[in-house]
């Protein structure tokens, strides 16, 4: 092996890097609450709603399960501006990783809900709590403590790997960044060891709150160390 | 008192079915201030049953269950907060908020539910569950705690609301033989202590030393009532002589 790194070329670019950091963790946060919310929606439809809207809801998981983020994100990108509709790429990164999130994320709360146990609800009513009292005191932390590894897990997911998706079409995350960056002066292996240390020290930063705030609210025993 | 009626539970003929198949075919029970009822007979006879068609759990499709002499609206909420205030239940499964810690899960109906002020929740919920046993449990969660602790929080649970009646479906089924006794004593003192309970249970040496009547049930139906001493040992109909003959073989 005869290449000489030049560390120092390259971290003239940490500020880009980061500026891309910064951006990543901004697309990675959107898209989690935006995912979340749409697959809370749609579980509770599939778990309570009528056939009609648990075959539609069901028909949104496989669609958007069975084929690639890339895929549906050039759609909206590349395909949408052909029958009038245009988004800038930014639009079109946070809709479709959020379509995309929020099928994996409908099938994590629908557990959360299949998981209620009956027999705290009953014990519930025989104590005299209303039925908003049931959702509030019993039914929703025990959603939230169930689905909460599998959550923070996804988040994670979203943050580096769905995040990165923004490159193919120009949205200047971090890897986009790196990417434009190394051709500067072409030192691409120092570029991308950089991007790929600051992706670890956002998972870790993110993986280490996670947990404790899991550790604090629902008492979930993860290991952090 | 015992078996003062001044105050009581009465059901009338009450009927329920759980989708086609009708459980209870017509109940007549009263239950008298400072009484223990226990309810026994096979697996499927409707015992449970009774108790969540008090609890408005499940709903009579006949009949009526009445609460001092004033029937009961389980269709209207108001009449039926007024019922699951003055009576508690304790389910065979402990039933516990395993989200909650024992304190947690004794004070949050009385705080709540009854909004009665917190010091004076926290206070009693203390002294009950000191009368459990369970003193030093009180930050543990249900997953720490076993069977038998379990169901004493639970007991605990449903004393803590003060209620004048209390009911037990089958609270020691769930249990380690070694985790009965705990949960039966604590039982027993409750009913040194006057306490009106209507029992369920499959611990008939127990039944026959707490209860003030027995009541033998069959296919939803009741078969035959009566002190523990008339059920156990002169039963008079051959459903009741079959049953006590076949669950005093063991």
């Amino acid at each position: 092996m005869n290449y000489t790194f030049q560390w120092g070329v390259a971290l003239q670019h940490l500020p880009g890097l980061l500026e891309g950091a910064k951006l990543t963790f901004i697309i990675g946060f959107l898209t989690f609450w935006g995912a979340s919310l749409l697959g809370l929606v749609m579980a509770a439809l599939k778990t309570y709603g009528g056939r009609i809207a648990r075959r539609i809801v069901g028909a949104y998981v496989i669609f958007f399960t069975n084929t690639p983020a890339l895929v549906q994100i050039w759609f909206l990108y590349f395909g949408l501006p052909d029958v009038g509709i245009v988004w800038d790429k930014f639009t079109c990164m946070l809709i479709g990783l959020t379509l995309n999130s929020g099928a994996y994320l409908t099938e994590i709360i629908r557990a959360g809900f299949i998981s209620v146990r009956r027999n705290e609800i009953e014990a519930a009513e025989t104590l005299g709590f209303s039925r908003i009292q049931q959702v509030w005191y019993v039914i929703v932390p025990h959603i939230a403590k169930t689905i909460y590894p599998a959550l923070a897990n996804f988040f994670i997911v979203i943050l580096v790997m769905g995040t990165s998706i923004g490159s193919v079409i120009g949205v200047q995350e971090l890897t986009s960044q790196a990417k434009d960056l190394a051709t500067v002066d072409y030192r691409y292996l120092e570029v991308f060891t950089i991007a790929a240390a600051i992706y670890v020290v956002l998972t870790f930063v993110a993986s280490i709150t996670l947990a404790l705030v899991g550790r604090w609210a629902f008492r979930v025993k993860a290991k952090i160390f | 008192m015992r078996g003062d009626l001044s105050h009581h539970l009465e059901i009338k003929g009450a009927c329920a079915s759980y989708g086609r198949i009708q459980v209870l075919k017509g109940v007549d029970l009263t239950l008298g201030k400072g009484e223990v009822v226990a309810l026994i007979g096979p697996s499927g006879s409707g015992k449970s049953t009774v108790l969540r068609m008090v609890m408005g759990l499940t709903l009579s499709t006949a009949g009526e269950i009445r609460l001092d002499g004033e029937a009961v609206n389980y269709r209207n909420p108001a009449s039926l907060r007024r019922l699951r205030d003055r009576i508690a239940v304790v389910f065979q499964q402990y039933n516990l908020f395993q989200n909650m810690d024992v304190m947690r899960n004794v004070t949050i109906a009385p705080l709540k539910i009854k909004r009665r002020p917190r010091d004076q929740v926290v206070a009693d919920a203390k002294r009950v569950l000191a009368k459990v046993g369970l003193a030093d449990k009180l930050a543990a969660y249900p997953d720490e705690l076993s069977g038998g602790q379990q169901q004493r929080v639970a007991i605990a649970r449903a004393l803590c609301l003060n209620p004048e009646i209390l009911l037990l479906d089958e609270v020691t089924s769930a249990l380690d033989p070694e985790l009965v006794n705990e949960v039966l004593d604590t039982i027993r003192g409750l009913a040194a202590e006057g306490m009106t309970m209507l029992i369920v249970s499959h611990e008939m040496a127990f039944v026959r030393e707490v209860a003030t009547r027995v009541i033998l049930m069959d296919d939803g139906q009741m078969v035959e009532a009566g002190t523990p001493q008339d059920i156990f040992d002169k039963p008079q109909t051959q459903r009741a002589r079959d049953f006590v003959g076949k669950i005093l073989r063991h």
